[in-house]
């Protein structure tokens, strides 16, 4: 289990959700372990063009394939409100990860959205770890 | 900072509102053409975005002399025995196969910028529509006296990755017990600032490794500080103590002098003879076509628009990598890679009439300094004032808990496979 990745415990969880994270095989699954009412929740509609320029920076490390190598998770094909979240926990800091952290704190709702949007698109390739 | 769309239609965005809305430059006419200099971290990248993000739309050609690319980012690794050359070593063959680019195997002797033509060095020309120039730096091979080109073999810089990253492994295996290493650190700017200190890190666990703990690490520096200070000397003294010493100008007093054939470094303060290995990584510049295309500034690096990476000089080239003044961002493989991604939607954008956004860049440095020990340094940067300025960064903290850093070892080796499948593949 990669430290990096587990839930926040016991901190502030925002209105979007309260996240389970585990990874296996190296890779990380993500489950809803609960979907809190959640009143913010008019979801933005992405804007994927923007979305898929603002993911030039994930690509630096997380690979569009897909693939996963060693501490750096894969981020393709989730669904929109949970890639959300997780960069909610990001950007509020809650979940730990310095990296993470400066990425997300200049990232909009519009941009989160967008990014969402996006990568909800991206199958893995065969072969990549999911 | 929250850039958004709103920025892009109106007030400090409207440059950008024009470049989006008005007509493509060359829309209309046979395919426009776009030429890279350069496939490192820069170029590569570069090539790979504009052509596969332009689907068939743009032609794409690097310039590359090199067949196979080692990344210097890791070269250190692999002095400390972490990686193998081959790990370190890239081709191009997927950036043609899977992207569409043309590769062409030489070196650009120069550009024609009233023509928009490069010059390559079988004398032929490419025409462009527009130009990326990714040369990396190059070595200014009279910063350090008594040391030159000639003596690249014997006193290696290994600041550009390949053969001379091998020559100083082989004679960092060699440094027998008791024996001095120096080595003499850049002046800045210069290409990747924890690079130095990463690498005598794993030069000291190389010799420790190797139970030769009675030899020493002597870095003559000629900055009085330098990248995560605290937390490589920290770790120095943690892991390695007694075998690094780091001497600030005002202890050293200046580089007399060095003698290649003797293996001797004269300081104001002392002179070091015998030493089996000095490293010496002189001043740099931007690469030497950027210099005679007059792209640079007297600072010897290429000023370009923070929002584009376009050459403030002229306005159909975009210099992007080591060679560009990019603010506050550090000149680095990520660094690089990110800059190249902004540059290729600018360019896409102004021949294809695609999107073009606020620019957002970032950089992570991670930094070896023993097993398990990974240090970082980093930030988001955007345009701010006419220049690439941080909006968050961060840096490791000294006596944080173990598993963070090896937390970090893990996310360097899968940063390293990222970026350089973003770059290569
Ligand atoms: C020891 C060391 C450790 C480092 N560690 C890290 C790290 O951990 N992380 C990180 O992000 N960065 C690191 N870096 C920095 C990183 O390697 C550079 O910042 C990066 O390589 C810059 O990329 P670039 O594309 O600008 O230039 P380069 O990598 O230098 O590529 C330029 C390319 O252009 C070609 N070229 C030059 N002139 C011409 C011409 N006239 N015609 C055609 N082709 C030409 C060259 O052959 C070369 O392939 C490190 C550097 C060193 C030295």
């Amino acid at each position: 289990m990669n430290e990096m990745f587990e839930a926040p415990q016991g901190r502030r969880m925002n209105a979007l959700s309260a996240l389970a994270l585990q990874g296996a095989a190296g890779a990380v699954f993500l489950a809803w372990a609960t979907v809190a009412a959640a009143q913010d929740a008019k979801p933005l509609k992405g804007d994927k063009a923007l979305g898929e320029y603002l993911s030039n920076t994930c690509t630096g490390c997380h690979q569009i394939s897909g693939v996963s190598k060693a501490g750096v998770p894969p981020i393709v094909g989730w669904p929109e409100d949970q890639f959300i979240a997780v960069m909610e926990t990001y950007k509020d800091k809650v979940r730990e990860n310095k990296v993470m952290q400066t990425i997300a704190a200049g990232l909009s709702k519009e941009d989160l959205a967008g990014l969402a949007a996006y990568y909800a698109t991206i199958k893995p390739t065969k072969g990549a770890a999911q | 900072m929250d850039f958004n769309r709103r920025h892009i239609l109106g007030g400090a965005g409207a440059s950008l509102g024009v470049l989006a809305l008005g007509a493509p430059a060359v829309l209309g006419q046979a395919k426009p053409r776009v030429v890279v200099i350069g496939g490192g971290p820069g170029g590569a990248t570069a090539a790979k975005y504009i052509a596969k993000d332009s689907q068939g739309k743009i032609e794409v050609v690097l310039v590359e002399p090199k067949k196979e690319f080692t990344t210097c980012f890791h070269s250190n690794l692999y002095l400390g025995d972490f990686k193998k050359f081959g790990e370190i070593t890239h081709t191009y063959d997927k950036l043609a196969s899977a992207h569409g680019v043309k590769l062409n195997h030489q070196m650009a002797s120069a550009i024609d910028r009233a023509k928009k033509q490069v010059v390559l060095a079988d004398g032929s020309r490419l025409s462009y529509d527009r130009l990326i120039v990714a040369p990396g730096i190059s070595l200014k091979y009279d910063s350090v006296p008594g040391w030159g080109k000639e003596h690249e073999k014997v006193m290696p810089h290994a600041w550009q990755a390949g053969e001379q990253t091998k020559i100083l492994k082989a004679k960092l295996d060699a440094v027998p017990d008791g024996g001095t290493i120096i080595m003499i650190a850049p002046p800045n700017p210069y290409r990747c600032p924890p690079g130095p200190y990463e690498r005598v890190s794993m030069m000291a666990h190389t010799l420790k490794a190797a139970g030769k703990t009675k030899s020493k690490i002597v870095i003559i520096d000629p900055k009085p500080k330098f990248s995560k200070q605290g937390l490589f000397q920290e770790g120095w003294e943690k892991y390695y103590p007694g075998m690094v010493e780091w001497l600030a100008p005002d202890i050293h007093e200046g580089i007399k002098s060095v003698d290649p054939k003797t293996g001797t470094v004269v300081t104001g303060f002392e002179t070091y003879k015998n030493s089996p290995l000095v490293n010496v990584i002189p001043a740099q510049t931007a690469g030497q076509i950027a210099i005679q295309a007059k792209l640079v500034d007297k600072s010897g690096f290429c000023p370009i628009d923070a929002n584009t990476m376009r050459s403030t000089v002229d306005s159909n080239i975009f210099v992007i990598g080591d060679a560009s003044i990019a603010g506050a961002m550090p000149k680095s493989g990520f660094a690089a890679n990110s800059q190249a991604k902004v540059a290729a939607m600018a360019v896409r954008g102004d021949l294809t009439g695609s999107r073009v956004f606020p620019a957002r860049y970032a950089n992570t440095c991670w930094s070896l300094i023993e097993d398990g020990d990974v240090v970082k340094v980093g930030a988001a940067y955007a345009a701010k004032d006419g220049k690439i300025a941080a909006t968050s960064t961060f840096v490791s903290k000294t006596k944080e808990p173990a598993d963070l850093r090896k937390q970090n070892v893990q996310e360097n080796l899968g940063w390293y496979a990222g970026v350089t499948a973003d770059m290569f593949s």
